[in-house]
């Protein structure tokens, strides 16, 4: 397993955003964690990468126990992730975006860094080279001097999982990555998604709209913070619990 | 609610390097055309500031803000001349000292903040900055209290020749700038930018917020501590009202003046904020309604700051032409 | 116990006349979107007015007050229209005219008036007694206007509906338009209030201590001492803060020499501030 997720808890104040939670991705799969607003899956987010840490439970990555460590250093260890409201790196062109991103590797010296030596500029040489590689990926490359805020909303977003693939993670947990596209977009990141996966990259991918189901190889749905089933897509799909979560009382055919 | 945030983050540089450098020639020729030793003194002055808007700059863009800046500058001027007033040391020992003094408070300040939101180290820099203007009068033995501090030893000969003071001070100018330039461009200066952008965004690939803020502070104290303690042993004099909360003020108003967006911004806003009262010398006790004119004329005209004042008037005749060929 | 209860007036007076000032500077914060750094420099106009009417035309002194409010707050009628409306939630320029306003006022004031530092007679001359004790009939004077004042302050943001709407627009700006308050009406509203309480704690200020052309600067440090210390947002904060500080500028230097006391209670501040960031109520920034 790369990632395991086990009891975890976050208690705000006296609300439980998320209960005895236990979820695990292996290596090379893209798991999908669905489930309504609201029911917690950001705030899972926010707890394996750190942004606070948990009440209770334990997050494991590759073999390491990653609970409650600061966000750099998970992003150091090999986890990326994008945002649900895609905060970007808005005054930056769309390339500075991608190659700020390049902190981690090739990493240069301070010293390196600040006096130009030889082998910072190697390194950035390789960065830029990198990120025109990604924005090529991701089909940004015609926007690259563009500035992040001017980009439309899809591309916006697009720029955001650029920015999260730069960082190389094993693991990529992305935040909603389809909300707000229309359906080519959706098409063209489901696709880049699949690309990705294939050269290495696992991913853990919250989404309310089912669309992303068709391309997890598995799913746990959440709601109120805690898991309501988990299974082959297929499987959800049926299941009646998911949704009466989805649609309320009423049935769905 | 309020939200427009500084936007000095991207990654252009306004100004060309080649434009720096047609600048720096000047300077160094201007001796040959300019006599009076008025005017030396004033330039002298307008390089200190120079070097202190500089440093604001470099602070300001990864986020925060340092609203004790010009009492770092008081630490620096005061440190280096107790320090040469005391115990006797040159003051080509006891400046760097001062900078390294101004460093290591503004680390000692900065660190327990820099990890949290850039609001609370803004609140607790402005109560910095008064307290230490406090702590200083309390120490008045050695720092003269409201009377002000006299008799620094002078760094190179009498003060009243300028020229030495005018070359020492430009090369100091020049290479302080030079540093904080390649601060901010290069990779150590773009990843304080995305901090600034969005902190959560650079936590995520692996920017270390709170290394990277006090990095940011220490430079900006360091520099500010090196141009206060040079100005001490320059100037022979030192008082307090000198480095007040008004004063950083005033430093952030040169910066916004010329122009956030830019590197070349703090250096355009000082220089003009401190050379065209100087031309109008004669107006005297009405001088400071000059100044105020400038601000709102640029507050209100020019929210580009004056750096942007090019373009302002590349479009202003677009807007022009286009009206001309309407009527026609 | 005669020093006791003097410390005490003065406690109730400097904490009243802080909070006044202070509430002022966070009206204009939470429904403009304005720090106004000349809030000091419009309170020390404010009781350099009074003295130029009571000391310079001899007019009666709580008259010549009254006119220093009236011609304050229309200062900030002006302010509000021509300064701080066109830049509306512009956070840095606004900061840059305040500070040209800073300039201007001050200079002014140095031009007509000079450095030296002047005092306003006492409003109300003489002694109380009662008793085994005495003390100063303006300190208590001043307390009470201060303390009718806040109460007032309070019923009218409560009770009124130009005080509601107020509160409405400092918790959701668009929220409050949609719902038809007129947030250009409330904001002039805001500004001409903070400026005439500014121009009221000058004038007693003025009395109680001195009048310097720097005395604004002081006031102003003091007001967002209260605001950060109250927390961003919360008027009781205010209220709370402002007695502490009160009590601190009061009793301290009782002790240990002015700049001293200063100082301290500073390091305080910033200790406090330490393990609680958000001041006393202030909301939690989480993200």
């Amino acid at each position: 397993m790369l990632l395991e997720i086990s009891g975890l808890t976050k208690y705000f104040g006296g609300l439980a955003a998320v209960s005895q939670l236990d979820v695990y991705v292996n290596e090379g799969e893209i798991v999908g964690l669905i489930g309504p607003n609201g029911a917690g899956k950001t705030t899972v987010f926010n707890l394996i990468t750190g942004v606070f840490p948990p009440t209770k439970g334990k997050v494991t990555f590759d073999g390491t126990d990653i609970t409650g460590k600061k966000p750099h250093v998970i992003a150091e260890l090999g986890i990326g992730r994008t945002f649900q409201l895609n905060p970007l790196f808005a005054d930056f062109t769309v390339l500075e975006n991608v190659s700020a991103s390049f902190h981690l590797r090739p990493r240069s010296s301070w010293l390196g860094t600040y006096f130009n030596t030889a082998t910072y500029r190697r390194n950035e040489a390789y960065i830029l080279e990198q990120s025109l590689e990604i924005l090529k990926l991701v089909g940004l490359d015609k926007f690259k001097d563009e500035l992040a805020k001017n980009l439309p909303h899809g591309y916006q977003k697009m720029l955001g999982m650029a920015r999260a693939l730069a960082t190389r993670p094993k693991l990529l947990l992305l935040d909603e990555p389809i909300a707000g596209m229309n359906p080519d977009e959706i098409d063209f990141t489901l696709t880049n998604i699949r690309k990705t996966q294939q050269q290495g990259v696992t991913f853990l991918i919250v989404e309310h709209n089912m669309r992303i189901m068709d391309l997890c190889d598995r799913v746990v749905v959440i709601n109120f913070g805690k898991q309501v089933t988990e299974g082959l897509p297929k499987e959800v799909r049926k299941n009646k619990e998911v949704i009466q979560a989805y649609f309320g009382g009423e049935h769905a055919a | 609610m309020i939200e427009k945030r500084l936007s000095m983050r991207d990654g252009r540089r306004l100004v060309k390097p080649s434009a720096y450098g047609g600048l720096a020639i000047i300077l160094f020729l201007l001796p040959l055309f300019l006599k009076s030793p008025y005017w030396f003194h004033i330039l002298i002055i307008t390089f200190v500031y120079i070097i202190a808007t500089v440093s604001l700059r470099v602070i300001t863009i990864s986020g925060q803000f340092p609203l004790a800046h010009a009492a770092f500058m008081g630490i620096g001027a005061y440190a280096s001349a107790v320090l040469s007033k005391e115990l006797g040391w040159s003051p080509w020992l006891t400046i760097p000292l001062g900078a390294v003094v101004a460093t290591g408070i503004g680390v000692l300040i900065g660190y327990p903040f820099a990890r949290l939101r850039a609001l609370y180290y803004a609140m607790v820099s402005l109560f910095f900055g008064v307290g230490i203007i406090q702590v200083l009068y309390v120490f008045q033995r050695w720092t003269g209290g409201y009377s002000g501090l006299m008799g620094i030893q002078p760094l190179l000969s009498a003060t009243t020749y300028k020229l030495p003071y005018y070359y020492f001070f430009l090369g100091l100018t020049l290479v302080c700038l030079l540093a904080l330039y390649r601060f901010e461009f290069c990779r150590i200066g773009i990843s304080m930018k995305a901090i600034a952008q969005s902190h959560m965004v650079a936590s995520s690939v692996g920017i270390n917020e709170a290394r990277y803020r006090v990095v940011a502070l220490a430079v900006g104290c360091f520099f500010v501590g090196l141009a206060g303690a040079a100005y001490a042993h320059y100037n022979l004099t030192l008082s307090f009202t000198s480095f007040d909360m008004l004063a950083t003020l005033w430093l952030f108003m040169y910066t916004l003046i010329g122009g956030i967006g830019s590197f070349a911004g703090p250096i355009v806003g000082t220089a003009v904020l401190f050379l065209i009262p100087e031309i109008f010398r004669e107006l005297k006790e009405f001088l400071p309604y000059l100044s105020a004119a400038i601000l709102f004329i640029v507050v209100f005209v020019m929210p580009q700051g004056l750096v942007g004042l090019p373009q302002l008037i590349r479009s202003w005749f677009a807007e022009l032409r286009k009206r001309v060929a309407h009527a026609s | 116990m005669e020093l006791t209860v003097t410390t005490l007036i003065n406690m109730l007076v400097l904490s009243s006349m802080y909070i006044l000032v202070a509430l002022g500077f966070a009206f204009l914060f939470s429904i403009m979107g304005i720090l106004n750094f000349a809030h000091g420099a419009i309170y020390m106009v404010g009781g350099y007015i009074c003295y130029q009417f009571a000391v310079e035309y001899g007019l009666n002194q709580w008259l010549s007050l009254l006119l220093s409010v009236l011609i304050v707050a229309s200062f900030g009628l002006f302010l509000e229209r021509f300064c701080f409306r066109p830049l509306f939630g512009d956070l840095n320029r606004t900061i840059v005219v305040s500070i040209g306003i800073i300039v201007v006022l001050e200079n002014t004031v140095n031009i007509l008036v000079g450095t030296s530092t002047r005092s306003l007679p006492a409003f109300v001359p003489g002694i109380l007694r009662a008793g085994a004790l005495s003390l100063s009939a303006e300190r208590l004077v001043t307390f009470l206007i201060g303390g009718a004042l806040l109460a007032a302050i309070i019923w009218f943001i409560r009770r009124t509906k130009p005080g509601q709407q107020m509160q409405a627009i400092s918790q959701n700006l668009e929220g409050a338009a949609l719902q038809g308050i007129s947030i250009h009406r409330i904001s002039a509203l805001a500004c001409v209030m903070a400026c005439g309480l500014a121009a009221v704690a000058g004038c007693l200020m003025g009395a109680f201590l001195n009048l310097t052309p720097f005395m604004g600067d002081y006031m102003l440090v003091k007001a967002i001492e209260l605001v950060i210390l109250g927390g961003i947002g919360s008027m009781g904060g205010i209220f709370f803060a402002g007695l502490i500080i009160g009590s601190l500028d009061a009793t301290l230097p009782l002790f240990i020499s002015g700049a001293a006391s200063q100082a301290v209670a500073l390091g305080i501040i910033v200790v406090i501030l330490l393990f609680r960031p958000q001041g006393f109520f202030g909301r939690e920034l989480i993200i």
